[in-house]
């Protein structure tokens, strides 16, 4: 066991800061708001981070919750600015927030390190620092979905009207959600780039979003076990696929594709309407008149159709 | 009751000077060039079922939208127990005592029964230990007067048409509101459901929960108003007791157009 884990840990270690930046995409998609600005703000932290670190001298958790700070507040900022934008137009104005991102460190200067971005911001971190993070957001998270909150999420996301006739303030739950997801993604940004002591353009690009997206689309996009899920499935792929070496880009493809055709809550949606069926063919069969003789007339008056 | 050049065909009525829950006073809403609603005075008093009639597309539920803030008005103002709301966002106005229905049923599709109603109840507070227990208590209530016993579990697809109406009415009056808006409650229903239904509403009102119901079915708002707004283009054509309002020339008029009054 210990084996495995030292041979995986790379791995391991990823599987938990992917799980930050795919829910930092989830927590505003599940209030119905299609925002990637999650992934710029990874990239803020990340670069913050690394500025920290290499130009400042900051401690490791100083840096982290530094970016994750910063990235809540520019995530609020945004929310702010483009609050009256909804579906797709929601999600192109976000994904360009991320491209900006990526083009203002390409361009600034020693600062950012350019285009070859920065090394050495090695951060004091091992898995147990990014499990304990990692549960105790699943523990806020989980209290987004259960209970009185959950409900008015999900008022928020299916019927927005409705919500607002429930008391709810729909624009504040929106820029809310901003918000945290700017937090999740300055989180992952910084620990991946701690871990990594280093940070470059490339790092922070659109395919985080691709990345976000079908983790989300494939694990499920209601609850955080579907992030968990969906990262475990995409972060351990290319491990398990290794066997059909060049073929890995194909197979993976077919398996999004599949999964958005034929899995349309993702893997835990699935299992969690299948667990549903299952309860409801449960309670029909008990509600069900036993075999036997069928029953007598009852008196006038006594029944009805309750 | 009502201003303009609309006929108060009961008099003296309702001239009582009874504190008014609702003032709507020279209400217009117009899209463009589309006068949805335009010039419509009403006043709800406490404790009283209040219908707007009218036909398909005569304003009904665009007035509903401009009372409830989900539309702006285009003029005129409103008032919720003496304080002007013309001008607060629509979520604000649940907090203050109003609760409603919608045309369509819209319920939250992946929840239970219970969870959907308690969305209403939690909607009058759910801070706290004892505000959530209390909101769950007025949940298991509502569930009960709406005849929904035993159904909490169940997700709305396990229901039928009528028993989603039923969560939404539960919903709407778990929040323990001071005046319950309800925009076709009995669509669809059968007539016994529909008489229920009726029931209820009625038992609400001896609670003392004032009540605005629009509908087009005349019967069903014969039977459960006390007081009767009829509307056509926008605009408020008689204002007065059910059955004096359903005779009016104006309304018959509007239902069953002119020819058809003259066979009436």
């Amino acid at each position: 066991m210990i084996d495995w884990y030292f041979s995986h840990i790379v791995l391991v270690q990823s599987t938990l800061t992917t799980l930050l930046l795919a829910l930092s995409v989830q927590v505003p998609l599940r209030a119905g708001v299609f925002s990637f600005a999650g992934v710029g703000c990874y990239g803020i932290g990340g670069y913050i981070a690394a500025i920290g670190m290499v130009h400042y001298g900051l401690s490791t958790a100083t840096a982290i919750l530094l970016s994750a700070v910063v990235g809540g507040v520019v995530a609020y900022a945004l929310g702010l600015l483009i609050q009256r934008l909804t579906g797709l137009y929601l999600a192109m104005a976000t994904v360009a927030f991320t491209l900006i991102i990526s083009v203002l460190v390409v361009n600034g200067g020693d600062l950012t390190g350019g285009a070859a971005g920065l090394f050495g911001a090695l951060g004091m971190l091992d898995t147990g620092h990014l499990l304990a993070v990692a549960v105790v957001v699943v523990a806020a998270l989980t209290f987004t979905e259960i209970g009185p909150l959950g409900r008015r999420v999900e008022a928020v996301r299916e019927d927005p009207e409705l919500a607002s006739a429930m008391g709810i303030n729909v624009a504040r739950y929106r820029r809310a959600t901003f918000a945290v997801s700017g937090v999740l993604g300055g989180l992952a940004g910084s620990m991946t780039v701690l871990l990594r002591s280093t940070v470059t353009p490339d790092d922070i690009n659109f395919h985080l979003v691709v990345l976000a997206l079908t983790i989300i689309i494939v694990g499920g996009s209601r609850s955080w076990l579907g992030a968990l899920v969906g990262t475990v499935i995409f972060v351990w792929m290319p491990e398990v696929l290794a066997f059909v070496g060049e073929w890995e880009d194909v197979v993976y493809g077919v398996l999004v594709a599949a999964a958005a055709v034929y899995l349309p809550g993702g893997v835990t949606g699935a299992a969690v309407a299948g667990y549903r069926t299952y309860r409801r063919k449960r309670r029909e069969a008990a509600d069900a008149p036993p075999d036997g003789p069928p029953p007598q007339p009852v008196a006038a008056g006594v029944g009805g159709d309750s | 009751m009502a201003s303009g050049t609309i006929e108060d065909v009961d008099g003296a009525a309702d001239t009582a000077a009874t504190e008014s829950v609702l003032r709507a006073d020279d209400v217009a809403v117009h899209f463009g060039g589309v006068k949805a609603v335009d010039g419509v005075s009403i006043e709800l008093t406490p404790g009283r079922i209040f219908g707007v009639l009218g036909p398909n597309g005569s304003g009904k539920s665009t007035l509903l939208a401009a009372l409830t803030r989900l539309v702006p008005l285009t003029r005129g103002s409103l008032e919720f127990e003496g304080r002007r709301y013309d001008t607060v966002r629509p979520h604000t106005i649940a907090a203050r005592g109003v609760a409603r229905t919608f045309q369509t049923v819209r319920i939250l599709p992946g929840r239970t029964v219970f969870d959907n109603v308690a969305l209403g109840a939690e909607s009058a507070g759910s801070a706290g230990k004892a505000e959530r227990g209390r909101a769950r208590q007025r949940a298991r209530t509502a569930i009960e007067r709406t005849g929904l016993a035993g159904k909490e579990r169940h997700r709305p697809d396990e229901l039928s048409y009528g028993y989603q109406r039923r969560v939404e009415i539960a919903r709407a009056i778990a929040s323990e509101p001071t005046l319950l808006l309800l925009d076709e409650p009995t669509a669809g229903m059968n007539r016994q459901e529909r008489d229920d239904i009726t029931g209820l509403l009625g038992d609400l009102r001896g609670e003392g929960l004032t009540q605005l119901l629009i509908e087009h079915d005349v019967q069903m708002m014969v039977d459960a108003c006390d007081h009767l707004f009829a509307m056509n283009f926008g605009e408020l054509i008689a204002d007065g007791e059910p059955e004096a309002v359903v005779r009016h020339p104006a309304v018959q008029e509007a239902y069953l157009g002119k020819q058809g009054r003259a066979h009436a």
